[in-house]
């Protein structure tokens, strides 16, 4: 569930609000980086290689976050910081399993855009601003159009089968 | 207490070493990994000011995964080497990580001494109820029944109630803690940090390979409750030590005891003392000579 401190939506100013899209975008790369990293260490290089298209895609997107906002208001401090959100888009720490199939890392990131919808939807009636209501209005949609492509994904990946590695995995692996 | 002045506001990734955590995906660690980082940086200080002492066992793998100078040392004694660490550098912010095996079997006669003693340490214990690194075996907080490699009819034991018996030692920090809150937990590692004296945080970081299914986070978060919603007043010890009895049953999530007075810590009686004597202190060469005149 995603968490926020210190920041009061009402009077968030779009400079504000562009910081925070980054930060959101970042905390989801670094948290798709992270579970790429704990895939391929545990031999699911199939998940490995999904989340790791994961992380590139929110990379990509925070970029473009950085370049809008760097064009609007140069490199004026940020009020905003990575302490003050928790887990808006990036899926839960609990979401991954050793020996996930890559159907069940597409339905990892298919929550967590779910996640990142909800926020910008219900957070868009607290907006006072009306380019931060634009700014949020765009960002809702963006993860609609996330949704559609993980969705066209799952279609074609493989269903599950009734036997499942994690039936048979071995314990932890030793560093 | 030297602290990186404004214009050096250390961030979250200040604190994160390169080295990858080995934990399987979905262990609760990660979590408290996260909230430790956070915790770190709203405290300011710089890693190489940090000592960061851990025993043996999956969650004992933590300090390796920060920038803080960290001693992953034997199983079990985290507290003594901590403490040893305070004495000597007193200025240094020292924490002690480790689960519930190495701070409730083997290490659990530390535990005690170490909260009488008072050094300002921060004790984070994650807790997830088995002995996980080496597969399974029942740990000294397993619930009664538990089936384990080590119990295989379940376990006839009873388990070890940290809480309340932290809360029994005298412990003037207690608190609990769950990934599943992770802004919760962030908040009372940083509050375990600033208190001036020794202080507790007890995790329910699960484990995901060798734990039970309503253990996990997804069931955590549906069952914890916060102490601040139950009313609960921190300065209290006897209701803390009330609710503590719950523990197994319900998973009551921040402070249970903070004493309102801390009395000083070992490290700065230690240093009066030191004060104290030294106008008394001969020359090294003389203190053989006393040594002899007995």
């Amino acid at each position: 569930m995603a968490t926020f401190l210190g920041i009061d939506f009402a009077d968030l100013t779009l400079k504000d609000a562009l910081d925070l899209a980054v930060l959101i975008e970042e905390e989801a790369k670094d948290r798709y980086i992270d579970f790429a990293e704990q895939m391929l260490l545990h031999h699911t290089p199939e998940a490995a290689l999904f989340f790791s298209f994961m992380s590139d895609k929110e990379e990509k997107h925070r970029a473009e976050l950085v370049a809008r906002r760097a064009q609007l208001f140069g490199d004026e401090p940020a009020r905003i910081t990575p302490a003050m959100l928790f887990e808006v888009e990036a899926p839960d720490y609990d979401e991954v399993r050793v020996f996930m199939s890559a159907r069940e890392a597409l339905q990892v990131a298919f929550r967590a855009e779910k996640k990142a919808y909800a926020f910008f939807s219900e957070t868009l009636l607290r907006l006072r601003d009306p380019g931060v209501r634009a700014l949020f209005a765009e960002l809702r949609d963006e993860e609609v159009h996330h949704q559609k492509l993980v969705l066209a994904q799952l279609e074609k990946t493989p269903p599950e089968s009734i036997l499942k590695a994690a039936h048979v995995a071995d314990g932890p692996a030793a560093q | 207490m030297t602290s990186v002045p404004p214009a050096v506001r250390l961030q979250i990734k200040d604190y994160k070493s390169g080295l990858k955590p080995i934990w399987c995906p979905g262990c609760g660690d990660f979590g408290v990994l996260q909230a430790l980082y956070r915790a770190l940086a709203a405290v300011g200080r710089p890693p190489h000011e940090i000592a960061f002492v851990s025993g043996i066992g999956c969650s004992s793998r933590i300090p390796g995964y920060t920038t803080a100078y960290g001693f992953n040392s034997v199983h079990g004694r985290a507290l003594p080497i901590a403490q040893g660490i305070k004495v000597a550098r007193p200025e240094l912010l020292v924490l002690a990580a480790g689960g519930d095996g190495d701070g409730f079997s083997i290490g659990g006669g530390h535990l005690p001494h170490a909260i009488r003693r008072n050094p300002d340490i921060t004790y984070v214990v994650m807790d997830n109820q088995i002995y996980g690194l080496t597969k399974g075996q029942l740990s000294p907080t397993s619930p009664r029944g538990l089936q384990t490699v080590t119990s295989e009819y379940g376990s006839l034991e009873e388990a070890v109630n940290p809480l309340l018996y932290v809360l029994a030692y005298g412990c003037n920090f207690v608190a609990q803690g769950t990934p599943a809150d992770l802004p919760g937990l962030a908040a009372l590692i940083e509050e375990a940090i600033r208190f001036p004296g020794f202080s507790f945080v007890n995790v329910q970081s699960p484990c995901v390979t060798y734990g039970e299914d309503d253990q996990q986070i997804k069931a955590q978060k549906a069952k914890m409750k916060s102490l601040q919603s139950l009313g609960h007043d921190p300065s209290d010890r006897i209701r803390a030590m009330d609710l503590a009895q719950h523990y197994g049953r319900e998973l009551y999530t921040g402070v249970f005891y903070r004493k309102p007075d801390p009395p000083p810590t070992f490290e700065a009686l230690v240093r009066e003392r030191q004060q104290e004597l030294a106008g008394k202190a001969l020359p090294r060469e003389r203190i053989l000579d006393l040594f002899l005149q007995r």
